[in-house]
């Protein structure tokens, strides 16, 4: 089998706030690289303690074998983010001088910031730090497209559409319009594509 | 660095649980953490904030006395014993309807009627005893209404809540009546104008103070009538006869009576911590009259002291119209007054340094307020 | 076709727990019951998306002693059963697992556990390896998705071969992991239920199923965990990489394999350390432990929670000391590993490096230094209540109720969403102060009631969901009632165990598999108990405050509220706002109000939020559910809710 990583494995951290998709985008992204062949391995953060808390899932790309489903630390290849803070989290722990960033720069606040106790970083200041410690970043404003096609639930798609646009892996507009046949239902997929392209269009 | 205290946990530390809440209500119905149920100050949840209305307002937080006393009255008025003192009388409505319906003469009755009729004021706040859920006394704004709702009932309602709920509602003229606490409340939201953005106090126009011993607990009272089978809300009225030592309950199935011990039993902790019994910071106050004659005869007076140029003048228009029928007080009435007044001044300042551990340490008061280190060189 | 029937021979993308539910179809399993428990299940929910297919009995049970009572009769019948659990459901389950061992079994039945190491999703890291050796059962631990599917499917050939059943072990970090699995065939084989009863009392496969008499059940009970034994020391599940000569050996299991596996590599010590990977980890394969046990001195043990491969290594290395020599342990009793919390491959990188005196290989000190400047400017996204959760609002009524009564009372808190209420106290009001397991919040206020003869003179409540109150509370709501325990019962009751994805319970008309089934109605059971009950809807804040507080003064026995409006996430509710709610900015006096910021200060609905700029409150339309409560609890009426247009 030829080389079709750019290393091995890829380790790829999607992360977000509960409710927003997390899941289903990484098991869209993992099934595309399943039918392609690739061991993947998945390692997923949620359940009580992540209900409008931070979610994670951990994505291990490999030719060879299936990983630990946790990434170490400071081996992140790619993060995606459905939050900029959340992709902040992510950076502390898993970045690293060559990691690539995609994130939605759509803000939820944590309750914390509501409540008044902390901060929230402000947009500039978040895009500095990516431009400062990530080979390369890029912020889209996924959920506001997300809602121009309807529903800001999409955001997660649109994501993918960037990360796929993005050519950090072997994954496309067909993989991705046959794996998300297999998921939702027929009235839904149009809308879909529709995020996903938009998304693409981002990068 | 210590963090300051916020107004609601100073409440909390220094009224609340040291007992001293009058249940007055004046730092109810100012934001959404605290109200009044049972006569008891809830606080909700935790709120940060310092300086609030909430503490300033409170007649059992510091207060500068030297200043609120310049504020309300003529310093040539001032006595040590109950406060500023214009002039004093025995007085009763003329009206013989309205006699026949209130507790004592009806001086407070007539008085709010003419107001109201004058156009001095809009609404009357006074007690009322609705569900212990919005235990926050009545306003009324017609005669009518008025007389039905007097009558004295010796449990703490929540007048300056109720006050506190009207300018919140309304834009209108409000005269209030007051026991000696819900009228130092009220003093101290006139001192505070500072802290009132919105200048509501402004709409306090009149406080007409009752004269008091104490309050009952709400809590400890229902639990008592619940033992002696007597529902609370057929109670109309009640009084202390002189020399009886019953508490008479007007109820709609007749008159019960309790053993006066009984009911003291049930008294407010925080009364035991008050140093007026005349309603000191009103504009005029008004009470029982004691003077020698059958209890019946005292039954038809009442007292008044005028305390402040707008007190007197009510009063002045209430005998001119024929409103209030006026007769001098005997001498020996108003040095019984004092030194009763005197009396629980003495009890309560001897309870609250029994409290404190320290004669020094007067917990709300100042031990260097001229007017109590008169009283305080007395003993 | 779901991708759970995948034919033979085909890979998939399979989550542990969908590989486990897939080994059980591969065994050929009969009759699924088990009660829900994140880690644990997408187990049951995935057999139940295929029973009509594979003509499988499926249920979500009471609770998890029943499940194992239900899949132990199918077993006594000669079919294939398994159960299923989170960690601290097998204490549950556990005396009647007692005697399950004691008398045997016949068909095929697996255990399966899934742990929490860390507790991800609990309120404990209990540790339920410990059961398999106190109730004498065989124990395997799956370390990959491959293992997880085919571990499975040896287990009920393994149960089957010694007449006993067999616990399967897996964890967050496997069963919630998803991986690449080739498929294996799917039976077609249809087998009958058949009860034979009537042998003799002494035998297990032909007469009464009894853990009697004793001595012989349990002298039988050993000699089948002998037989396990004896299959563990040939099985391919326990396999060894590395060097023939390594200069220190990792014994592990489940997920600690692949955490291992990662550190060695990342380390580059794949010609110096071996790993040793036991699928089948009680009762110990002696033979194969003492052959690897001789290759070096140096062993470290990996494994999360407790250490229990640890000890019962150390006891069979004590047993034969001159045959394997004496060795240094590394592991959890000396400290090279954490006693607490879960592992990962930087906590066993980092162990092995200092053993190994290797270099752990980390970021360019310049790049660490900006990343911790980065971690400082990041908010901490604390836990709260999701948007439109009417536990928020019900605590806010509860924290009313116990204020206004003035006596500081309290709640004994119980398991579902709601336990968040004690975990993280600001968003339960400072109500709840105490948390245990489920059910126990009801126990303990019965108790608390029962104080009053020393002086004990709060009020208490306790609170409880729907499938709790199935699941535990009854026992001791009988209790509460029968010793007339002054205590205030609320039944959070959101129509679906929702913690765990709502799953159906015994208050529904639906069953697991979608049957339609007679509901049990909980107003029904608490009135027949003799207690005061009544129904108010929490997102009433003024009814359900009044009904509260009456409960909380009338001195009758037991008082029971049923606090229903269902869960925001629930598949009916999801994505429907009942009402578009809006921050009139004419209204809303912002920080010039005295109100502090109650609404986004106290209140902590993620989706009603502080717009710095305006210094007013705002609702967040993407995130707001629209259930409309906070309208109730501004003082200035800025909260405007109006009937959301139906879409």
């Amino acid at each position: 089998m030829k080389n079709l990583l750019a290393k091995d494995p890829i380790n790829i951290i999607i992360t977000g706030v509960g409710g927003q998709g997390n899941v289903l985008a990484s098991r869209v992204l993992a099934g595309m690289l399943v039918a392609k062949g690739f061991y993947v391995t998945i390692g997923e953060t949620f359940g009580m303690s992540q209900r409008g808390g931070s979610v994670m899932s951990h994505l291990r790309v490999s030719q060879k074998s299936v990983w630990s489903p946790q990434i170490p630390l400071g081996q992140a290849d790619i993060i995606v983010a459905l939050e900029p803070s959340e992709a902040l989290r992510v950076m502390s722990r898993w970045g690293n001088p060559e990691v690539a960033v995609l994130s939605n720069s759509r803000v939820v606040y944590p309750i914390g910031v509501i409540t008044g106790d902390y901060g929230y970083p402000d947009e500039e200041r978040i895009k500095d730090i990516f431009e400062k410690l990530a080979a390369k970043s890029w912020m889209i404003d996924a959920t506001s497209i997300a809602m121009e096609i309807g529903n800001p639930v999409l955001s997660n798609i649109v994501m993918i559409g960037a990360l796929a646009k993005a050519a950090l892996l072997p994954i496309d507009r067909r993989a991705f319009e046959k794996e998300i046949n297999k998921r939702v239902a027929a009235d839904k997929r149009g809308a879909n594509l529709a995020a996903f392209d938009a998304g693409a269009k981002m990068v | 660095m210590t963090k300051r205290l916020s107004s609601q946990k100073l409440l909390k530390n220094n009224v609340l649980d040291t007992h001293l809440c009058t249940g007055c209500g004046a730092c109810v119905s100012l934001c959404p953490y605290q109200a009044i149920y049972n006569d008891r100050t809830i606080q909700f949840h935790y709120c940060d904030l310092a300086d609030g209305k909430c503490h300033a307002y409170c007649p059992r937080t510091p207060t500068d006395f030297d200043r609120l006393r310049e504020l309300l009255f003529e310093a040539a008025d001032l006595t040590p014993e109950i406060g500023a003192l214009k002039a004093y009388y025995l007085t009763r409505a003329a009206d013989p309807e309205l006699r026949a319906v209130v507790q004592h003469g009806g001086t407070v009755t007539a008085l709010l009627e003419l107001a109201l009729a004058e156009g001095l004021i809009d609404a009357a706040l006074v007690s009322s005893d609705v569900e212990q859920y919005l235990h926050y006394g009545t306003v009324v704004y017609d005669k009518a209404a008025l007389r039905k709702s007097a009558g004295v009932k010796f449990v703490v309602f929540p007048m300056a809540a109720a006050f506190n709920q009207f300018a919140q509602r309304e834009k209108g003229r409000a005269g209030v009546v007051a026991t000696p606490c819900q009228a130092l409340a009220l003093a101290k939201m006139k001192l505070n104008i500072d802290k009132d953005k919105e200048q509501k106090v402004n709409q306090l126009c009149l406080v007409i103070g009752l004269y008091c011993g104490w309050a009952l607990s709400a809590e400890k009272f229902s639990a008592l009538l619940a033992k002696k089978d007597i529902k609370k809300e057929n109670i109309k009225r009640m009084d202390i006869p002189a020399g009886k030592n019953i508490l008479e309950l007007y109820t709609r199935e007749g008159v019960k009576e309790i053993p006066l011990a009984e009911a003291q039993a049930c008294v407010r902790d925080a009364c035991n911590y008050c140093i007026d019994s005349t309603a000191e910071y009103a504009d005029v106050s008004v009470g029982a009259a004691r003077f020698t004659g059958t209890a019946d005869e005292q039954r038809g007076w009442n007292q008044l002291v005028v305390r402040t140029r707008k007190g007197g003048d009510l009063v002045d228009m209430a005998v001119k119209r024929g409103v209030l029928e006026i007769k001098e007080a005997p001498a020996e009435s108003l040095r019984q007054l004092k030194e009763a007044a005197m009396e629980k001044k003495k009890n309560a300042l001897a309870n609250i340094a029994h409290k404190s551990g320290s004669a020094k340490n007067l917990l709300y008061l100042d031990s260097r307020d001229e007017m109590l280190r008169e009283i305080l060189k007395t003993d | 076709m779901s991708k759970l029937l995948s034919s033979a021979n085909k890979e998939v993308l399979f989550m542990g727990n969908e590989a486990i539910a897939r080994g059980a179809l591969e065994a050929g399993v009969n009759v699924a019951a088990a009660y829900p428990g994140t880690p644990s299940s997408e187990v049951i929910e995935n057999l139940a998306s295929v029973a009509k297919e594979r003509n499988l009995y499926v249920e979500w049970s009471t609770n998890e002693k029943v499940a194992a009572e239900v899949a132990a009769a199918a077993s006594f019948a000669g079919l294939r059963s398994m159960c299923v659990m989170k960690q601290n459901g097998v204490n549950v389950a556990s005396d009647f697992l007692l005697h399950l061992t004691a008398s045997g079994t016949r068909g095929g039945i697996v255990l399966v556990i899934c742990e929490d190491p860390g507790a991800l999703s609990s309120v404990n890291e209990g540790e339920s390896r410990y059961f398999a050796r106190m109730l004498e059962m065989p124990l395997l631990e799956p370390a990959d998705f491959q293992e997880a599917k085919d571990l499975t499917k040896w287990a009920f050939e393994l149960s089957e071969k010694i007449h006993n059943i067999v616990m399967l072990r897996s964890v967050t970090r496997m069963s919630h992991a998803s991986g690449n699995v080739i498929c294996g065939k799917l039976p077609n084989k249809i087998r009958q239920a058949r009860f034979v009863y009537d042998g003799p009392l002494t035998d297990p496969l032909k007469g009464p199923v009894i853990s009697t008499p004793v001595g012989v059940k349990h002298k039988l009970q050993q000699e089948k965990l002998k037989t396990a034994r004896e299959l563990f020391e040939k099985s391919l599940f326990n396999k060894y990489i590395g060097p023939k000569k390594p200069r220190l050996l990792i014994i592990t299991s489940s997920a600690c394999y692949l955490y291992a596996k990662e550190a060695v590599s990342m380390l580059g010590l794949q010609n110096r350390v071996g790993i040793l990977k036991l699928g089948c980890t009680w009762p110990l394969p002696e033979k194969l432990l003492k052959k690897y046990l001789r290759l070096t001195n140096k062993i470290m043990i990996v494994e999360e929670v407790l250490p229990f491969m640890e000890e019962n290594i150390k006891v069979l290395a004590a047993s034969y000391p001159k045959e394997i020599g004496v060795k240094t342990f590394y592991g959890k009793i000396d400290g090279t590993f954490p006693s607490v919390g879960e592992l990962n491959p930087d906590v066993v990188a980092e162990a092995l490096a200092k053993i190994m005196k290797v270099k752990y290989k980390k970021l360019p000190v310049s790049y660490a230094q900006e990343l911790r400047k980065v971690a400082e400017v990041i908010p901490s996204r604390d836990q709260t209540f999701c948007p439109g959760c009417p536990h928020r609002a019900s605590f806010w009524n509860i924290n009313a109720a116990l204020k206004l009564d003035g006596r500081d009372g309290f709640v004994c808190g119980d398991i579902g969403c709601y336990a968040m209420a004690s975990l993280t106290p600001a968003i339960g009001f400072y109500t709840v102060r105490t948390l245990h397991s489920m059910g126990s919040g009801t126990g303990l206020a019965s108790g608390f009631a029962k104080l009053d003869m020393f002086g004990f003179d709060k009020p208490v409540l306790s609170v409880c969901g729907d499938s709790t109150f199935y699941h535990a509370v009854i026992p001791a709501l009988i209790n509460a009632r029968h010793h007339q325990a002054d205590i205030t019962f609320v039944v959070l009751d959101n129509a679906g165990t929702a913690m765990t994805g709502f799953q159906p319970h015994p208050g529904l008309t639906v069953s697991a598999t979608g049957e339609n089934v007679p509901a049990v109605d909980i107003g029904k059971i608490c009135a027949a108990l003799g207690a005061k009950v009544a129904v108010s809807d929490p997102f009433d804040l003024e009814a359900t405050t009044k009904k509260l507080g009456a409960f909380l003064e009338e001195k009758v026995n037991l008082k029971i509220l049923i606090l229903r409006q269902i869960c925001a996430l629930s598949p009916e509710k999801k994505g429907k706002k009942q009402y578009d709610v809006k921050v009139s900015d004419e209204l809303c006096l912002g920080d010039e109000c005295g109100c502090n910021r109650l609404c986004t200060r106290i209140f902590r609905c993620p989706a009603l939020t502080w717009d710095k700029a305006k210094r007013k409150a705002v609702v967040d339309e993407v995130i707001c559910a629209g259930c409309g409560f906070c309208s109730s609890i501004c003082p200035q009426n800025a909260i405007v809710k109006a009937k959301a247009r139906v879409l």
